[in-house]
């Protein structure tokens, strides 16, 4: 068949499915048009296939070949492409990814431990280690036998701190996530100097008395604050681990799949930092608020948070 | 399904990957390159900038005319921001199929590795490292060929260029010409509107003196056009059903 007569007994099926691909892009499809849409589809495709062996460059081949293309993908849908409500995220498909993750969780709460007993014990044996990460005002404040936190928290009010908190958090669980396609080291980093600052700064706080004012300044948050950045840094060890061990699968395949899994690990720990955003900001810093009161709510946060994310009413092996 | 291959006709600057659609009939992604990629993302950062700075503004003068008292307006702001900041691209791209305001000006769009739209996880995964992208995301799209940065992998999605479709397909064409020299002819309808004229008759006269020389019945002998590229336009464009 000639060039000419194939694009004159064919272009009409082009023009049909073209007008139809537009009333697709415009979402104005009737079921009767979609049915048709995909039975021009497959037309064109053939015709893409024809035109592409025998005609390859003309116009018509181009043309066709973008038709080919657009119907693609106004037809073809991703297998996972569906959003489940808040309620079945988070007591199916948040549990599942944590449950997945419990070993790079382990690993990452080990590292963070050991390096804030590490900074801690370097901190009581060189205080100058923990001083020098504190800025030359809260140093002269814990002489004077007050921790920063209080000029911090009476400087600014309430509201926008507990705003910047949140956001502040949130940043640094999305670079530990984030940082676990370096191979895992963006992740490392984020755990391991998390640690370290905690340590250090305990063991400051040890040196001039003031410990105990700082544990129960971090009593109502800290614990669930360190709780979700380990999450976020397991997430991103998942990635680094598909990355460097893909095992039996294609590493392409298996840092897609760790990608998606670590994404829900990611997404099921914002909210808590808006929580905890509003904990850190009146709860943590009011003399109001008794010492044993601030450690319950912290435990008790905790507590929600990891009952939450491992669900044991989901029927599944871990 | 991607094989991997280049396609065959693809030359260097028009690199493509081939996946299989239905019945197995392989389709050549478009795919863009790091310039027209990094020009997108030039736009969109501008635009972000601006709608950040224009949020941050409203907020201070309602906030300074209304005379509020309470800082929550403040912590609002600051959240928006940081909404603004990490959600900008992936609800652009969920909200407009595949395309931000930067992709839809140079003509980008993603698309998953099978060439369909891609779903809202791979949006939101790609866009999630966009930070990370920022520090070695070019280099590395410059070195793939399927420039692809880090957040393409993680989401398995690809960049491809929105073709224009081609609208000068010749309906009559003379005996005996090879699909190369149709394309030569159709390309030169295309764009003979953007050619200097004295450049466009040339080339005319040389179409017209390989189709008489080709097919001597092609062009009518009685046509009064002096333009070449006239005579041209109007020797393709004339019906004549009854010709192969």
């Amino acid at each position: 068949m000639s060039y000419a007569r194939f694009v004159r007994q064919r272009g009409g099926v082009w023009d049909e499915f073209e007008s139809l691909l537009a009333e697709s892009r415009a979402e104005s499809l009737s079921h009767a048009s979609l049915e048709r849409l995909a039975f021009l589809y497959r037309q064109v495709l053939h015709d893409h296939a024809a035109l592409r062996h025998r005609f390859a460059r003309t116009a018509a081949a181009e043309r066709v070949s973008q038709l080919a293309l657009e119907g693609t993908q106004a037809l073809r849908l991703e297998p996972d492409d569906h959003l489940v409500g808040p309620g079945r995220f988070f007591t199916r498909s948040f549990p599942r990814a944590f449950r997945a993750h419990a070993a790079h969780l382990g690993v990452a709460s080990g590292l963070f431990v050991t390096a804030a007993l590490l900074a801690f014990c370097m901190t009581v044996l060189r205080p100058g280690i923990g001083l020098a990460l504190l800025p030359p005002g809260a140093v002269q404040g814990l002489k004077e036998g007050r921790l920063w936190t209080e000029t911090v928290f009476s400087v600014m009010p309430p509201a926008l701190t507990s705003s910047s908190i949140a956001t502040n958090n949130m940043a640094v669980a999305l670079t530990a996530w984030a940082g676990g396609v370096l191979l895992g080291l963006g992740a490392l980093h984020i755990v391991l100097l998390n640690g370290f600052l905690l340590g250090a700064l305990l063991g400051a706080t040890w040196h001039y008395a003031l410990a105990g004012e700082l544990l129960e300044f971090v009593s109502a948050h800290g614990p669930l604050e360190i709780t979700l950045i380990i999450v976020s840094a397991a997430a991103g060890l998942g990635m680094g681990e598909a990355l460097v061990a893909a095992r039996d699968r294609p590493r392409r395949e298996a840092l897609v799949a760790a990608a998606r899994s670590a994404l829900v690990l990611l997404v099921g720990c914002l909210p808590w930092f808006v929580v905890l955003g509003f904990v850190e900001s009146f709860v943590s810093p009011s003399p109001d608020v008794a010492a044993p009161l601030k450690l319950a709510l912290g435990l008790a946060l905790e507590a929600l948070f990891l009952a939450l994310a491992w669900n044991p009413s989901l029927n599944e092996a871990p | 399904m991607s094989s991997g291959a280049p396609a065959a006709n693809d030359d260097a600057s028009q690199a493509a990957d081939r996946v299989l659609a239905l019945d197995n009939v392989p389709l050549d992604l478009p795919i863009a390159g790091a310039g027209t990629r990094s020009l997108a993302a030039f736009i969109d950062y501008f635009v972000l900038g601006l709608i950040m700075a224009v949020c941050a503004i409203t907020a201070i003068v309602v906030g300074g005319y209304l005379n509020l008292k309470s800082f929550w307006w403040a912590a609002a702001l600051v959240f928006a921001l940081f909404l603004l900041e990490y959600g900008f691209f992936a609800g652009c791209e969920i909200a407009m199929a595949g395309q931000t305001l930067g992709k839809r000006l140079v003509g980008l769009r993603v698309v998953s590795a099978h060439g369909s739209r891609p779903s809202r996880a791979a949006l939101l995964i790609r866009n999630a490292v966009r930070l990370v992208d920022l520090l070695i995301g070019v280099p590395l799209m410059a070195f793939d060929r399927n420039a692809r940065r880090i957040g393409d992998r993680l989401a398995g999605t690809l960049v491809i260029r929105t073709r224009r479709a081609a609208s000068a397909i010749v309906r009559r064409v003379p005996r005996g010409w090879t699909p190369p020299q149709i394309a030569v002819l159709e390309s030169f309808l295309q764009r003979r509107d953007e050619l200097q004229p004295e450049k466009a008759e040339q080339i005319a006269r040389s179409l017209l003196a390989a189709i008489t020389r080709d097919d001597p019945e092609f062009l009518p002998a009685d046509d009064t056009f002096s333009d070449p590229v006239e005579r041209l336009v109007s020797g393709v464009s004339r019906g004549d059903a009854a010709r192969p």
